[in-house]
Order: C-alpha cells, then structure tokens, then sequence
C-alpha cells in the first residue's frame, strides 16, 4: 500500500476524534516529530507500529492494507489523464491526498470512471463489430456454401431426366441434408443476433475463447502435466518431424485433457467456441511437448527473453516461442507478455491481451506500432518503446516472418509476431531499453486516441 | 483420352455434384479434401486442369496456388477457383495467386462447366 495514502489517513482520523499529533504519539510511544514524518509521508510505516496507530485510532488494520486502494490510485491516475478532462487542471499530484482525506468521494470517482471506461470500450467493440464480426463472417460463408450445394444438386435433378433412380434418390437426400443444415445455421444466427440486446453477453466464439484464456492467465497446467512425459518421446530429429511428432502426440494423448478443460469453463458457452477452443488448445499442447514448460522458463531467463535464442534452441519459430512466453506461469520474477499477430493489411489476426494495454479487437490499431513497420525490415527484431496516452509504457517486440512459399521474381508475403511488455517487466529482460532510448508516443487507435495533432490520425476519436 | 480433373473441396455434397457432372461430360475425376494432399497430387501427378476451393483445411487454396505457380511442373496448370466469398478483395487475391478463373458459391452448374471446357481448351491449344 501506498505510504502516502496511509499518512493522510492518520492525520485525517486523529484530526476528526480530536486528537493531537502530542497526544498520539505519546500513546503509541514514538516522538511527535517521528509522527510528523509518517503523517506527511516521509517515513513508510508498516507492521507493528502501524498497527499500534490503527489500535488508538480504533480503525481496523485493513483500513490501512489491501490492493483496494492501489487500485483506485491507479483508476484516479487514469481519470486525471483522461482526454475529455484535459483542459480542466485536475491536480493529478493530489490523488493520495484525496482518497485519504474523501475516501467515499474517492471510491465514487473511481467507479464513475469504471464504468466510463467500459462503456466506452463497449461502444467501439459494437461499432466494429458492425463492419468485421468473424462470427457474422463465418456463418454466412457456411451459409453460401449450403446453398451452393443444394442448387448445384437440385439443378442435376431438374436437368438430368435420365438419372437412374439410385441417384435421383442420392441427390435428393443431399438436397433434404443441406436444407436442414441451413435451417439449423438459419436459427443460430437468429439468436445469435437477438443476443445481441444483452449487455452482459460474450459477444462471438472468438470472444469466448480469449475469456477462457483471460481466466487460465495463458496458462493451462493440466495440460503442461500431461505433455511433459510425450516430450521424452521425441528424439533429435530434424525440427519438421519433430513437429509432425508432437503434433500426432498431442492429438493422441491430449485430445481428452483439453476436451475436460473445456467442460470445466464456464466461459465456453457455443459448439463454435468449443471446436475453436480445442484447436487453440491443441497447438497450445503440441508447443508444450516441443518446448516443455521446465526447461523453457529456466532456459527463458537465462537467455533473458530473448527470443532468437529460445527459438535456436528449441528449434521452434518464433511464432511458436512467443506463444509459448505468454503461457509462462504468473510470478513477480517473470515478465508477462501479451502477443499480437499481424498481416501485410494491418489487420490483427491473432492476440493473446496484456493488462492495461487496450487494442481494437475488429478495427487496426495505432499505425504507429511497430507490429506494422516491422514488414519494412522482415526477420529482424525490432524493439520500440512506446507511451500511451494514459500515462502507461510498453515495450514492444515485432519480428515480420515470410508465410507461404517464395521464389526468385515471386512475390513474398510476410506475418508480423508481436510480443508487448509493460516497461517495468522490461528490466528482466533483454529488450530492457536504455534510458536515452527514444520513446515513441502512440496510442490505442485513432478511436480511443486524444492525439488530436498526430499526422497519422485517420479517425476522430470517439469520446469527443 | 479423357481429360482429367483433380477436385480440390473439402464439402462432401459439392464433391458429389461436381464429380457427377464432369464424369457425365466425360471428364476422369479425382478428388482430395485437404490442400496438402491437392498440392502433393498435383506435383506427383499433374492432372489437365485444377478445381480448387479457397477455404481447405491444412493448407488453403491460396497457399496451394503459390504453391503450384511456383513450381515449374505445374507453373502452367489451369486452375478453376471455387470460393463462398464473393467480395472483390478475394478475387483479387485469386488472381493475384495466379487462378486463371474465379467463381463464387452458389454457383449455376453451367456456369462451372463452361469454365471447365474454356480453360480445358485453351490448354490444348
């Protein structure tokens, strides 16, 4: 907890029961200029004293302790950087003081901005959502290609008069099976759009899956139990086997791990979030027995992150390594990584989201990511140090890798890995940058974006 | 000699149509569900014309596309691409890839067959 908020609290408390700073030190047994020190926030103060001052000041310990008021310093920061507030001289450097002295005016504001935030948030997933919904996508394709059997079949029926009665018979029960198919596709996009009107919905399979990766923090420990042992039973052969390998290992002695996890989570609701959730977690399991996760967190550190010397190692892409840091289990001596997948249009076709780090699931994101410059320079690690209107840092990590074949004269096509770092995590890592290196402002997108004179701006901003 | 055909489609009833049609025109079929095993069948075995859908699993049909124009064997192939997206970005990226005919689904059997016996006949030309 923050010192400072626990020194505006005292001198707050001993004020209103109309105590002296004499009088309270002397009951705890400290020297009044010793508690002038704590009271202004010179001296941190925990353990036993603290206790002996909540005891006088008869306010129970956790009024002093927790993460709840962490979080509503961190929740007031971001309000007082907020664009819409710009202009209005919030005193930013007053937070402790506030949530000290008006802890109720405190927690109030802080949940004002809450929902603020997740208004706003909502708002720009439906607007995007309109234009580029993969659900809204895939169903329609699914649809068109029903259709494009029935009329192919029911054009032979009408214009084959000599058809033998076996496949007259063949033709129209295909035409009876997609019929029904399509009916049943019909109904769930019927619901699925009548869903819609619930705010407290998981809006598509897609967003199913990222909740059931959200609430398992990337990490699936049953499945890293059941692939340590397969791992022993790939030799050194050459990486492509190696992977075909693991690939029919996972698919054999995994299938039923990954079928438990998926029962188990509530947030896999739909047959279409359940077969994408087993593939995603598939390829989970088969990097798990090709880089098993006790070697890979102790080889991780010691090559601080790097991930051209994980990838070497463990002869994986580096797609598959930086998939495979996402997973690493939460602890304060791990970085937590979140990861993006771009291709050459910019758009984001894969992510695994970093706390604090808000990105525009259906829309591009900030041009100004490195994600994107990385195509002008493919298979180098580029690192970028970027500042985001909220105040917060990121490091980014962006490498651009050919997809698909190539030739001489043929055109060559490139998919960018991205991983992302909060700055602090950055320290135990290899892409720690020095303090002279340059840090980039960029934002979320132009939509959650204030930069109001930034060259790249291609959208106004929502909030205005 | 009959021509042949090689299918690349994943969805068992189109399969059944499209292979009784181009049998019916006299056309040796064959067909395979994933764009792995097509791209494998094609350099092995190189039919006279390719009908290729775009969203095959293992590789897709744009992945099997660079794939053959690549590669001398089959640089010259006709190919026929079938897709249920019909925007125009896809048939950009179809012909981009090198397809030398794009049809979206659903499609009119005729409009399929004539394309078979264009692109059939342009080859032997």
């Amino acid at each position: 907890m923050h010192s400072s908020i626990v020194g505006a609290r005292i001198r707050q408390t001993r004020r209103a029961i109309g105590l002296t700073q004499a009088e309270l030190a002397r009951r705890i047994g400290i020297s009044p200029s010793y508690l002038n020190l704590i009271e202004w926030n010179k001296r941190r103060i925990a353990g036993s004293l603290l206790r002996k001052i909540a005891d006088a000041l008869q306010l129970p310990l956790d009024e002093f302790e927790g993460t709840q008021e962490t979080q509503l310093m961190e929740a007031l920061a971001g309000l007082a950087h907020h664009p819409l507030l710009r202009t209005l001289d919030v005193e930013s450097d007053r937070i402790n003081e506030l949530i000290g002295r008006f802890p109720g005016w405190a927690r109030a504001l802080g949940k004002l901005a809450g929902s603020e935030r997740d208004a706003t948030a909502r708002v720009q997933i439906l607007s995007d959502q309109l234009s580029n919904d993969p659900y809204l996508s895939e169903t329609v394709h699914r649809m068109l290609t029903r259709i494009a059997a029935v009329r192919s079949s029911t054009e032979i029926l009408t214009e084959y008069a000599d058809l033998p009665d076996e496949r007259r018979g063949r033709f129209n029960h295909i035409v009876h099976e997609e019929i029904e198919t399509l009916s049943e596709v019909g109904e769930a996009l019927a619901t699925y759009l009548e869903r819609s009107d619930h705010s407290d919905r998981i809006l598509t399979p897609v967003d199913e899956v990222e909740a059931l990766y959200e609430a398992r923090n990337n990490h699936f420990q049953e499945l890293e139990d059941a692939a340590q042992p397969l791992s022993d039973l790939l030799d050194d052969s050459e990486p492509l086997s190696r992977l075909q390998k693991a690939g029919s290992l996972a698919q054999h002695h995994l299938a039923d791990v990954i079928d438990r996890v998926i029962e188990s989570q509530p947030q896999i609701k739909t047959a279409a979030a359940r077969s994408r959730a087993r593939r995603a977690l598939s390829n989970y399991g088969v990097r798990s027995i090709l880089m098993p996760l006790a070697s890979f967190a102790k080889r991780s550190a010691e090559s601080l992150y790097d991930i051209e010397v994980l990838a070497e190692q463990f002869s994986s892409g580096i797609e598959a390594v930086c998939l495979r840091l996402t997973a690493l289990p939460r602890s304060d001596s791990v970085p937590h990584f979140g990861y993006f997948r771009a291709n050459a249009a910019g758009t984001i076709i894969a992510m695994l989201g970093l706390e604090g780090l808000s990105v525009p699931r259906y829309a591009a994101a900030c041009p100004l990511w490195v994600l994107y410059r990385a195509q002008q320079s493919p298979e180098a690690v580029i690192r970028q140090r970027v500042l985001f209107p909220s105040g917060d840092r990121f490091v980014f990590v962006a490498r651009a890798r050919r997809a698909g074949p190539s030739g001489f004269g043929k055109p060559r096509h490139y998919i960018t890995d991205m991983l992302a770092l909060k700055e602090e995590d950055a320290k135990l890592t290899v892409y720690d940058p020095e303090p002279s290196a340059t840090v980039e402002e960029v934002g979320p997108s132009c939509r959650m974006c204030p930069r109001m004179s930034c060259l790249h701006r291609v959208e106004d901003p929502l909030a205005e | 000699m009959a021509k042949r055909v090689l299918l690349a489609e994943d969805e068992p009833n189109i399969v059944e149509s499209l292979t009784f049609l181009l049998e019916r025109a006299g056309f040796e079929v064959a067909v395979k569900t994933d764009g792995r095993r097509a791209l494998d069948t094609v350099l092995d075995d190189t039919p006279d014309l390719l009908i290729l859908d775009v969203m095959l699993p293992e590789l897709s049909g744009y992945e099997v596309l660079r794939h053959l124009r690549a590669d001398q064997r089959s640089a010259s192939l006709p190919v026929l691409m079938l897709t249920a997206k019909g925007q125009r970005a896809d048939r950009e990226t179809a012909l981009e890839c090198g397809a030398d005919r794009f049809i979206t689904k659903p499609f009119s059997n005729a409009d399929v067959m004539a394309a078979v016996k264009e692109l059939l006949n342009g080859n032997a030309a």
